[in-house]
This record gives structure tokens, sequence and C-alpha cells, in this order.
């Protein structure tokens, strides 16, 4: 356990060190996180918390991808399956799957994710806005970035917790 | 009294925080003279005070902020343009109003002391379009003024105490007159003369105490109503030289306010201090689950005294805080009460009626939030009762009634709630008539009338477009009012429970649970599901077999007692998916909501507990039937019923709930499975239809007659698939016991043929409005009885 923290922060030593040569105010700090098989990443300050899988109770007449609410110490909020919302076939739980809690002014609400992959930085000038052809609602992105040789949906947290139904 | 302290308590506190607010906006306006956001809000202070003043019967302030208004009126309308020199007088006349709140503080009244005349016409001058230097400044004041002002002094010391109640007012010998009779011109002249008889008053009074004064010497107590009764009749009037009206003559040691014995809290953070009472009381529950845990594992161990102890203290802690918080929250329902004397004297006026209010137990607390709702609703219910409940003199006196209808409005309090009960001694309601004026109106369906009973007829008057008045009053009779009642009732999860009878009157009892943030709760089970109902709510719960639901026209009933009572399944109003198989009985929980009810079918009952309501969040907010949710001791999180819309929502709900599967028992392959169910009186007959169906080889069992048939169907002995039943029977004939089969729903499929000789159109009618699937005449073929059974079994 103690060699894996210590592998985890000598990457975002490394990471940080990579990314302080840019000024911040061109940098985008990102969490990013795995739904079916593409790459999502979401702007790290939108984030109350990411938690392992806890109970949850289903709420009658809702659509599928709403799961229902689960309770976060006290306070009653919904859940959202992102692999539903995407339409990407549902998956059991395993052990990668987290909660995301996203928090918009006062919206609340948790993402069931499949992986938690890492925080990043992805500097604006790497961010396009979203491509013209994309399988889901296109509002719901904010922009696509590349890192490296990889490509990341980024997604726009205020329409994720706007209720659409 | 006391009440009047109260008010004026209240608008001074009001008074002062908008004049605060006042400041900032003043010192900002000077700035941005054209923002028009910050002239309508400081116009809107000036108006909601002269409001108030003059309801308060505070001439001065009123005849000042009424000028105010005018030239703010102005300025906001874009009329005027705040320049400087108009501000030279806006604020002045600002801090004036301050000076005039002050002295009511201080004294109690806002007459003597402050001059506002020359003020007020520089408003005049400034709102008629002139320049304000011009005018006012050097001119004296009017006649009118210098009266008023010369006056005030003396006024000021007699309405110290209050400016309602005055011993020694000169005018307390006047009659009360009906000025609503008169013309313009007497209105004019009686003013006058009152005026005048006030005056004179005032002038002997003065008289009097100069003479105090250069007698007594030291008597200069404020408190100190100096004119005997006899002087204040005007009946030696001395022509006294006005004394002149300065503020200095006026001076007296302000009288000094009581010491507070309340703060007043921002409901927001009582509202927070709710909520974190909500945690503790989920945190007491959890606890007291674990401990329940603990028990069972660690039994005879000796910490578990201990912790027994410290669990139960926190739990008793727990419910006093809980009480405690509650009450901050609490106000008298007198608060609501209050304004409906004058009301029902209104009301009285203008329906030409005699009305007496009696109230009783005003001093009932409720939450603040439901004493806020609650104020709607009585007015409607009131002024219901007063418009149509109430008769005129003339009808009562026929009716051998008093002429004075009474009007009783009563709150106290019945375990968890509160009852408010309206009461009037009028005309009553007649069920038939509201259940013909609902046909007549197209709300309600000439079947559903004849299947009503009184009290769910008496509910007709809630319902959006009911008015029962023959013609629309401006007091009543738009049919709006009592459909409001039942929303905002609805809304407080209360109940409405009507008794009504003609000529002796109506009783309105309003049920409304105590406080909303923590409430009792029934918790029930439907499937793997656990769903909290309002306890408020649940009437009673029943445990039934499923044999006892009825289905008629395709909905689902209970007779409960001597009330038949639709059903619904939580399963489907919830879409709850089915694991496992129904039981042989259910759970009905009764709710009553406003004037309705209804029967819910859930699966298991689990108990009842006390909860604490949160929000699902904006993302789930309004969710149909979810009123929210909350954490039970295991921290799992189950959603509450919102009782009002589940009733709405049943009635679009088919009822598939109950439908117990015949099927399951056992495949059918061929004709040996089946059970046919013979049912006729003569043993020759029973014999001829067996022969008859021997060749189709089906299993044929016997009954004599509709009892014995409907006994060994109820059973569940025999797993019978169809029934031929004779027409004449002992006991009970065939008809009947069709219609006694077809109220059960598992049997709502079954076929049922008639064997009958009697073959007339309206025999065969009688048997399809019976439930018979076909109609055999005697005599008949072997073989066309068999293909009438094989087509009904599903043979062929």
């Amino acid at each position: 356990m103690s060699a894996k923290l210590q592998e985890v922060f000598q990457k975002q030593q490394q990471q940080q060190n990579q990314s302080e040569i840019v000024a911040d105010d061109e940098v985008l700090q990102l969490v990013g996180f795995m739904v079916g098989e593409e790459e999502y990443a979401i702007p790290i300050l939108t984030i109350q918390e990411i938690i392992k899988p806890i109970e949850y109770t289903r709420v009658p007449r809702t659509p599928q991808f709403v799961l229902g609410v689960f309770n976060l110490r006290g306070s009653v909020i919904p859940l959202i399956d992102l692999r539903i919302k995407f339409g990407v076939p549902a998956t059991k739980t395993n052990e990668d799957t987290r909660y995301i809690v996203l928090k918009d002014g006062d919206d609340t609400a948790g993402f069931v994710i499949d992986k938690l992959n890492q925080a990043m930085r992805i500097e604006k000038k790497n961010i396009d806005p979203a491509p013209e052809a994309t399988t889901q609602d296109k509002s719901l992105i904010e922009g696509v970035g590349k890192k490296e040789d990889r490509i990341i949906t980024i997604l726009k947290v205020s329409k994720l917790l706007e209720r659409d139904f | 009294m006391d009440e009047f302290q109260e008010i004026l308590q209240d608008f001074l506190v009001e008074a002062f925080e908008l004049i605060e607010q006042l400041d900032q906006d003043l010192v900002e306006l000077e700035n941005n003279p054209d923002d028009l956001d910050l002239l309508n809000r400081i116009f809107r202070v000036a108006h909601t005070i002269k409001g108030s003043s003059s309801f308060l019967n505070f001439d001065v302030l009123t005849r000042l902020t009424h000028h105010m208004e005018d030239v703010l009126n102005k300025a906001r309308k874009e009329e005027l343009k705040v320049t400087p020199e108009v501000m030279d007088v806006v604020l002045p006349s600002i801090d004036m109003m301050k000076g005039l709140l002050a002295q009511i503080r201080d004294t109690g009244t806002d007459e003597g002391g402050i001059d506002i005349e020359e003020i007020v016409q520089k408003l005049d001058a400034i709102s008629k379009g002139e320049d304000p230097s011009a005018g006012g400044g050097g001119e004296a004041p009017t006649e009118a003024s210098s009266n008023e002002s010369s006056g005030s002094e003396e006024k000021a010391s007699e309405n110290k105490e209050g400016a309602t109640v005055n011993p020694d007012d000169p005018l307390a010998d006047e009659p009360e007159l009906d000025y609503s009779n008169m013309s313009e011109e007497e209105i004019e002249k009686e003013i006058e003369r009152l005026l005048k008889k006030r005056q004179e008053a005032d002038r002997a009074k003065r008289e009097a105490k100069k003479k105090a004064e250069q007698g007594g010497g030291e008597e200069k107590k404020p408190e100190q109503k100096a004119p005997a009764p006899q002087q204040s009749k005007p009946a030696a009037p001395k022509p006294a030289a006005p004394k002149p009206a300065s503020p200095a003559g006026a001076k007296k040691p302000p009288a000094k306010p009581a010491v507070e014995q309340t703060i007043r809290v921002d409901v927001r953070r009582l509202d927070h201090l709710m909520n974190l009472i909500g945690e503790l009381v989920l945190g007491k529950n959890r606890l007291m689950k674990i401990n329940d845990d603990v028990e069972e594992r660690y039994e005879g161990e000796e910490f578990l005294e201990e912790l027994n102890q410290v669990v139960s203290m926190i739990s008793l802690v727990t419910t006093d805080l809980q009480i405690a918080v509650m009450k901050t929250r609490m106000l008298p329902i007198g608060k609501v009460f209050n304004k409906f004397p004058r009301m029902i004297r209104d009301l009285s006026r203008e329906l030409n009626k005699k009305i007496e209010l009696r109230i009783e137990g005003e001093e009932t607390e409720l939450d603040k939030s439901i004493v806020e709702e609650i104020g709607d609703p009585l007015v409607h219910i009131i002024r219901n009762s007063c418009d149509h409940g109430i008769e005129t003199p003339e009808e009562r006196a026929a009716k051998g009634k008093p002429e004075t209808g009474v009007v009783e409005l009563k709150a106290y309090n019945e375990g968890n709630h509160i009852v408010i009960q309206i009461t009037d001694d009028g005309k009553g309601m007649d069920p038939e008539v509201l259940k013909q004026k609902s046909i007549e109106k197209g709300i309600l369906s000439e079947k559903e009338a004849a299947q009503m009973t009184d009290k769910e007829a008496f509910g007709l008057i809630f319902r959006p477009g009911f008015s029962t008045a023959a013609k629309v009053t401006n007091v009543s009779g738009r049919g709006v009012g009592m459909d409001v009642v039942k929303t905002n009732i609805e809304k407080l999860n209360g109940i409405i429970d009507i008794e009504s009878e003609v000529n002796v009157g109506t009783t309105m009892k309003l049920k409304i649970p105590l406080t909303l943030a923590i409430i009792q709760a029934l918790l029930v089970g439907v499937q793997e599901e656990y769903y909290a109902i309002p306890l408020a709510s649940v009437l009673e719960t029943v445990r039934i077999t499923p044999e006892e639901i009825y289905t008629v026209e395709n909905r689902q009933v209970l007779r409960l007692r001597d009330e038949v009572l639709s059903l619904v399944h939580l399963a489907d109003i919830f879409d709850v998916e089915r694991v496992f198989e129904n039981q042989d009985h259910t759970y009905v929980v009764v709710l009553g909501l406003a004037e309705s009810k209804i029967g819910v079918i859930v699966d298991s009952l689990v108990g009842q507990e006390e909860i604490v309501i949160k929000n699902l969040g904006e993302y789930l907010k309004g969710m149909d039937g979810i009123a929210g949710a909350t954490i039970r001791g295991d921290g799992g999180v189950t959603l509450i019923v919102d009782v009002a819309a589940i009733m709405n929502m049943a009635k679009e709900i088919k009822s598939q709930a109950v439908q117990v599967e015949t099927t399951q028992s056992k495949p059918k392959n061929g004709p040996e499975d089946y059970v046919v169910m013979i049912v006729d009186d003569s043993k020759t007959d029973r014999k001829i239809m067996k022969s008859a169906l021997k060749p189709l080889g089906v299993q044929i069992i016997e009954a004599t007659d509709g009892v014995d048939a409907l006994t060994k169907l109820k059973s569940g002995e025999y797993d019978i698939d169809a029934v031929m039943v004779d027409i004449e029977m002992p006991r009970m004939d065939g008809y009947t016991l069709a219609t006694e089969i077809r109220k059960y729903n598992k049997f709502k499929n079954l076929p049922l043929l008639a064997v009958t000789s009697r073959n007339s159109k309206s025999d065969r009618m009688r048997g399809v409005e019976a439930g018979m699937s076909e109609y055999i005449t005697k005599p008949y073929s072997p073989e066309y009885i068999v293909n009438v059974v094989r087509r009904n079994l599903g043979l062929d």
C-alpha cells in the first residue's frame, strides 16, 4: 500500500514539475476518468469529493440514468449513471467504480464513473471546442483537450447538473 | 390594549428597519438621481409607513408621508427631476419622519413636538412643480395647522398610554354613527362639529392644567391625566389664548420603554438550528439502532447497562432539545385570528346580516411557517360561512333562530396536531343539493353522485369551479376560494373534516400537524423498497386478504365497515419491480388528506419512526409523488410519500395490482386438467349436463345452489375453470351468484355459462349485466354444450 502511495506521490510530483513552467491562468486543472471506453475530464474545482460506491435508494418515475439518491453525510444527493446517460451499456459495479460528487452553485449531484484516472493540467491552447459530430448531446461537452497522445473530452458541469427531463 | 401595543411594536420595528435602508438609498440617490430602482425603493418605504401609520391613527406622520409619497411618486414616474433643490426638501422630510417615529416610540403618539407644516408645504410645492424655495419658507402656517399644532400638545399627554382607548377622549361620548349612509356634506359637517368639540375640550383642559400647575407646582409628571372628567366636557370653554406651538413646551420626560423580553431572530437562523437538530435526531435514531444490535450480541455484559443509560439520556435530551427549538418557531394562532373580528364586522355590513364572532383558544401555538399558510384558508372558510352559511335576520327569525348568527372560531391541541374548528349556526349544507349542483356544473357524473356518501358530498365544495351561491357576490361565489383552502391545507399535510346539518349549521375541522420539519412517519415496505408516509395523513391500517378486494368499474375497492374505499397499490404508483409473489395477505394504509380518503396497498408495515424531512435537491425537485427524503438509522435514504400527489396519481392508475395468478398452479395439458363446476338445484338436470359433457373429458364438480357454489369457488380447493349456472335456484339464484363471483378480481375472467329455460330478451340482458359469459337455453343438444364449454375453456 505504502509503495503504491509513494508511486502516486511521485507521479503527482512529476506532473507538478512539468506544469510549473506554464503560467497558471493558461492552464486548466482537470480530473480525468473513464466511462466506457472513453476518457473524460472535469475541472477540479467543481468536484466536491470522490467516494467509493455506497448504497442508494431508487427514486420512482425518473429516467433510467437517474439511479436514485444517496446519503452523503446527512445530505440527500441524486446519483446519475454516466454510462446510461452517455448511451454506453451499463455494467456492474466493480472495485474501480467511483461516485464523483459535483457542485455548481446550489446544485449537487453524484455521478457514477467506471474508473478514475488522474488529475491533470491541460494548457488552454490545447483545448479545442467540441467537434461537430459527436455521439452525445453536444451541449454537455465543454471542449476536447489534447494531452500527449490522448484525446480527452471535457464535460460542462453546469449542464451535467441541469435537470433535462 | 395589549394587542394595540403589539401592533405598534411591530410597526416601529419595521419602520426603523426600513429607514435604516432608506438612509443608504438616499445617499446613493444623490449620486444617481436617475436610478429608478432606488427611487422605487424609497417610494415604497414612504408608502409603507404611510399605510401603517394611517391605520394606527398617527395623523401627523400620515400627513407627512403622504406628501413625501406624492413627490417621490412624481419623481418615480419621471414627471419630476430629482434636483439637489428637491433633495433639500426630501431629506429633511425624511429626518422629520425619523423624528416622528422616535417620538412615537418614546411617547406613543406623533402629535406635538414636531411641526411638519413647513415641510409639507414645500413638498406640496414641489409636487405641483413650483420652485420649493419660493413657497412655504416665509409663509405662516395655515389656519388648520395652527389649530392642530396648538391642540397637539395636550393630545400628546392625553394619548400617552395609547391612541385608541382613552377615557378622557372628549369624543368618547359621541355615538358610533354609520358614516357609510351619510352624504359627503354630512360627513364633512360631522367632522367639523367633532373637531370643534375636541378643540374646545382641549382648551378647557389647558385652562385646568394651567391652574393645576400654578397650584400644585411640581406636578409635572407626564403620566398625569390632569383634567377630571367634567372638565373634558366643553361646558365652560374659556377663550384662553392659544399657547404657542413651540416644541419646547411639549418636552416631557419620555416614558421609559419597557425592557425588551424578546429578541428578533432571523428565521434563517432558526431554520439552520432546526436543520442541526434534524441531524441530531438522525444520529440519535442511528445510535438507538446500534444499541439494539449491541444488546443482542453482548447480552448480559456489564457495559451494556452503561451504554443503555447514555443512549437513553441522549435520546431524552435530543427530544427535549427538539421540542425547545420547535417552540422558538411557534407563534400563537391569535396572530391570524386577530384580523377576523374586523372582517366579520365588514362582512355583516356588506351582506346585511347580523353575525357574531366567538374566538376561543387564540393562545394555541403553531409553527411560524404554518401560521403563515393558515391565514388564507381561514379567510375563505369564514367568508363562506358568513355568505353561504348564516342566513339573513329575516330568514333566521322565520326559522325561529336568534337573529344574530354565530360564527365560532376555535383552536385547540390534539396530540401532535392542532385543530382549528370553524362552526356556524347557519343553514347547513344539503348533500343532495350539492350533488345536484355538481352534476349541473359537470364536475360530477350521476353515477358518481349515486355512490357518494354525505361526507364525500360535502367535499364537493372544494372542487374547483364549484359554488353554491345563486349569485356571485363580492364576498364569494366565484368558485375559487374553497379550492384554495384545500390546496393550502394539503400543503400542510392537514385534514379537513366537515359536518353539516340542514338548518342547524356547519362545522369544519382543520387538523394540522404542529410542525413540518420533523414528523412522525409510518414506514411501509413494497417488495424490497421502503417508503415513509407522514403519520398525520394515516387514518388507520388494515390487514386484508386479496379476496377482500373487489373490482368496480376497473377500480379496486375495499369495503371497510360501512364505507367503500378505493384502493391503489403503492407498487403501481412507484413502478416497483415485482421480485416476489403476492402473499396471502396484504396491508392497506388508509390515508386521509383534506376531505378525501384512499387506501394504499403495501406489502408490509415496518413501523412508526420520527423522521427529518430533507429535500431531494434541485436536480430531483418536484418529482411526482415524492415529498422528500429522510435518512434512516442505518444511514440509508428512505423516500417520503407525497400523500396529496399520490391521491391524484391514483386516479390515473389502472387496477392491475393484486391480480392473483390462477394459472400458476399447474400446467394444463389436456381436457382432463380442466375443472368445470355445474351449479343446479335439480339432481336430474345436473346428471343430464354431466353426461352431455362426458365426451369432452373434463373434470366435473357439482354444487346444489348459488351459496354452495360460491363457497366451493372461494375455498380454493378446486381450481375451477368454468361454471355452468342454472338461473332458478333456492337460497341464491344464478344472477346473484354471477354478480358475487364477478366482485372478485381473480374470478373476473372466469367463464360463467348460464343454462336456463328462460330465454326472453330481458332475461338475457339481465344475465349479461350480472356478468354471465354465455347464455345457453334449455333444451340443448349435447354437441352444442360441448362446443360452448370447449370454446370457453380455450380448448379449440
